[in-house]
């Protein structure tokens, strides 16, 4: 499947860049099927122990043309060129979709999904208030649902073992992926910010032995490098969609690293293991019901868990000096919450900045100027203090 | 230790460029307004402030470049952002100054200063273009004027008519549509400048209201734009008599601050340094920079930025 001559992180970013080439060599050498799944929370496990690769439908980089009308303006710009795909036929390498969660407006542009091609698309929302007594109950039968939909559209039973293989594998990636993020906190500097989205985005497409061994490789083909003098950054926000490369280039490129994250396309999607030593599907429930502990989102409900409070805390391991909050234009859940985790980090004297993203452009040189003001403050505080 | 500092601002519309001498003061300066980020418009105002001051480019002792074009000005020694260099600029004019508002071709930026005249928190308009330079030029070509004479067509409004504060473009249907409904230009004028004044708010919102207040950049010499900020933020404006070349300014303060030949300054250097700064920038509109708090002036050494190559060839 891969590039033998190519260098492994060479093809990690290339396969971020283009994931349906990926699925299209995919089927075409195992002829198996691919199904779609949505942000953030569909438990990929099952459809790998029912032999499906399941790959996260990623925003892709053309002009929104012919779906434009199929969703308003005013919906963020990921769920507007899911739709805009959707009517360009590009999510027809896809043999089905999954949902898993409840956003309005990615419920809106899965819809579209639906009524644009004649594949099965499940709509199986997991509950979004965490703590009821009913949760885990609901969240149960959901996982369950999830395995008989999947079972039905391969037309294969999915027992324990299957699945408790396909647990294991997906722990190895993400501890491996892990083990790249942590030193990174630590204070490797091996890879860029956009090479690191780039693991985490290939991570969502490709088969994860197949990952996990090109991520292997990776690791050893690089050339270790400790991090410099210059301002340490969190990035934060950003659940669904991946921001794009460039953008992380540019906060970059005026002088600062990036040495934490909360991006779906970063910590976020690794953050949780299932657990190996319960029953499966109980397992995979359990983990949906951490990954919220482990790194809050603000699309849930959870008395005990406190995004800003996880924020603070991940500011002070990371000993970062700074917080750029890359928030996608009109997602609703970051726009309600931003105002309180705003707060919280100017009562801790954390240096923070906003940037909005959108699906249409990137205004480089704009965003250039607010990072570098931002960073002359950083800079200007830490001298002064010195 | 070289007695002349340059500072250039290549802004999206007009090229900046200030000469100050060893002591914070303006020997001259040249504004150019020619093409988006325009490279001969900013060879012509360094080009433009050397002539006027009778110096040769050998004679600057250190080059600072800031706003959008900031990477372009040749021979720049270091670059910093506008919105330091207007912080900058502003306070050594004004001391006490706590609120920026900028308004250029472009772009809009309210920038919170600290007691000692450095950033404190900022905010600055995304892509569009509402509250901006190019906001008004929209309206003088809907209103077939020249942007000059938009000031005292809106001073001769009266009617209060609702105009989208929201973008450039939507407000220009919005005027088309105004006059076919045979509103009076004046008015039109009058609720575009109101606005453009409440997109303003906005973005003061995000860093916090509070005084005195400093209006700069090129809309800040639009009489009418000043008045309708000042009437929604409930509070007094102060503006340079150069408003446009703050940034520019800022940005020669701090080649003469970060040079490496200076000496330490002394407490009385920098009173004095302000004073001279405070003159060369007295304020056109009450109440005057006397009026202002007025923080601890020896608390000026600048600690900006980190050392980078000199990259002068």
């Amino acid at each position: 499947m891969t590039q033998p001559s190519a260098g492994a992180l060479s093809t990690l970013i290339e396969i971020a860049e283009n994931p349906t080439g990926y699925v299209t060599r995919w089927k075409t050498a195992t002829g198996g099927k691919a199904i779609g799944a949505f942000p953030m929370n569909f438990p990929a496990e099952i459809a790998h122990a029912a032999g499906v690769l399941s790959v996260v439908v990623q925003e892709s980089r053309e002009p929104i043309t012919s779906g434009r009308n199929l969703l308003t303006e005013f919906y963020c710009g990921y769920t507007r060129n899911l739709a805009d795909q959707a009517a360009r036929g590009r999510l027809d390498v896809y043999d089905g979709f999954f949902l898993a969660d409840h956003c309005i407006q990615l419920l809106g542009a899965v819809d579209v999904v639906r009524e644009e091609g004649n594949r099965p698309v499940y709509f199986g929302q997991l509950m979004a208030s965490m703590g009821d007594p009913w949760t885990r109950t609901a969240v149960d039968g959901k996982m369950l649902s999830f395995r008989e939909e999947l079972a039905e559209f391969t037309g294969r039973t999915i027992g324990d073992a299957d699945l408790a293989r396909s647990i294991r594998l997906f722990n190895e990636n993400r501890r491996l992926l892990r083990s790249v993020f942590d030193a990174r906190r630590a204070g490797d500097a091996t890879f860029t910010s956009a090479e690191l989205q780039a693991l985490v985005k290939s991570s969502m497409v490709m088969d994860k032995e197949e990952h996990t061994a090109l991520v292997r490789r990776a690791l050893a083909e690089a050339r270790a490098a400790r991090r410099d003098g210059r301002i340490r950054l969190h990035l934060s926000g950003h659940f669904c969609h991946a921001p794009r490369p460039e953008l992380l280039r540019a906060i970059e490129d005026c002088g600062a690293i990036v040495v934490d994250d909360d991006l779906f396309h970063g910590t976020r999607y690794i953050s949780t293991d299932v657990r190996e030593d319960v029953e499966p599907l109980a397992a995979l429930s359990q983990w949906y019901l951490d990954r919220n502990v482990s790194v809050p989102c603000p699309t849930r409900v959870q008395h005990d868990v406190d995004w800003d409070a996880y924020l603070l805390d991940s500011v002070r391991a990371s000993g970062a000096d700074g917080v750029i909050v890359l928030m996608a234009k009109f997602c609703e859940p970051h726009m309600l919450y931003y105002p309180e985790l705003r707060k919280a980090l100017n009562a801790a004297g954390v240096p923070n900045l906003l940037i909005e993203t959108e699906h249409e452009g990137l205004p480089l040189e704009s965003v250039r100027t607010r990072v570098e003001a931002l960073l002359e403050r950083i800079r200007h505080s830490q001298l002064a203090n010195a | 230790m070289s007695e002349h500092f340059m500072g250039v601002d290549l802004g999206s519309t007009t090229a900046k460029a200030v000469i100050i001498g060893a002591d914070a003061g303006m020997v001259a300066w040249r504004t150019v307004q020619m093409g988006a980020v325009s490279r001969e418009g900013m060879r012509q105002a360094v080009d433009g402030a050397l002539e006027s001051a009778e110096l040769r480019r050998a004679d600057i002792g250190r080059v600072i470049g800031t706003g959008y074009g900031r990477r372009l000005v040749p021979g720049v020694d270091r670059t910093f952002t506008e919105i330091t260099c207007h912080a900058r600029g502003v306070a050594a004019a004004c001391p006490g100054v706590r609120l920026v508002i900028d308004i250029g071709g472009q772009d809009s930026k309210a920038i919170a200063v600290d007691r000692d005249g450095f950033v404190e928190d900022f905010a600055m308009n995304d892509r569009c273009a509402s509250g901006t330079g190019r906001f008004f030029e929209v309206l003088a070509r809907a209103l077939e004027c020249e942007v000059d004479e938009l000031a005292g067509l809106a001073r001769s409004g009266s009617e209060d008519l609702e105009v989208s504060s929201m973008c450039a473009t939507f407000a220009e249907t919005e005027i088309v549509s105004l006059l076919a409904q045979g509103a009076e230009p004046p008015d039109i004028a009058a609720s575009v400048h109101r606005a453009v004044a409440a997109r303003t708010l906005g973005l003061v919102a995000q860093v916090g209201k509070r005084r005195p207040i400093v209006m700069t950049g090129g809309v800040a010499k639009n009489a009418a734009a000043v008045h309708a900020l000042a009437e929604a933020l409930e509070s007094e404006l102060i503006v340079p008599p150069h408003p446009q070349i703050t940034g520019a300014y800022g940005a020669a303060l701090l080649a003469l601050e970060t040079y490496e030949g200076a000496p330490p300054r002394r407490a009385a250097d920098l009173e004095r340094a302000e004073e001279s700064a405070a003159a060369a920038f007295a304020p056109q509109s009450s109440p005057s920079c006397a009026d202002c708090e007025v923080s601890d002036s020896t608390a000026r050494s600048v600690v900006l930025g980190l050392p980078i190559p000199v990259r002068r060839p």
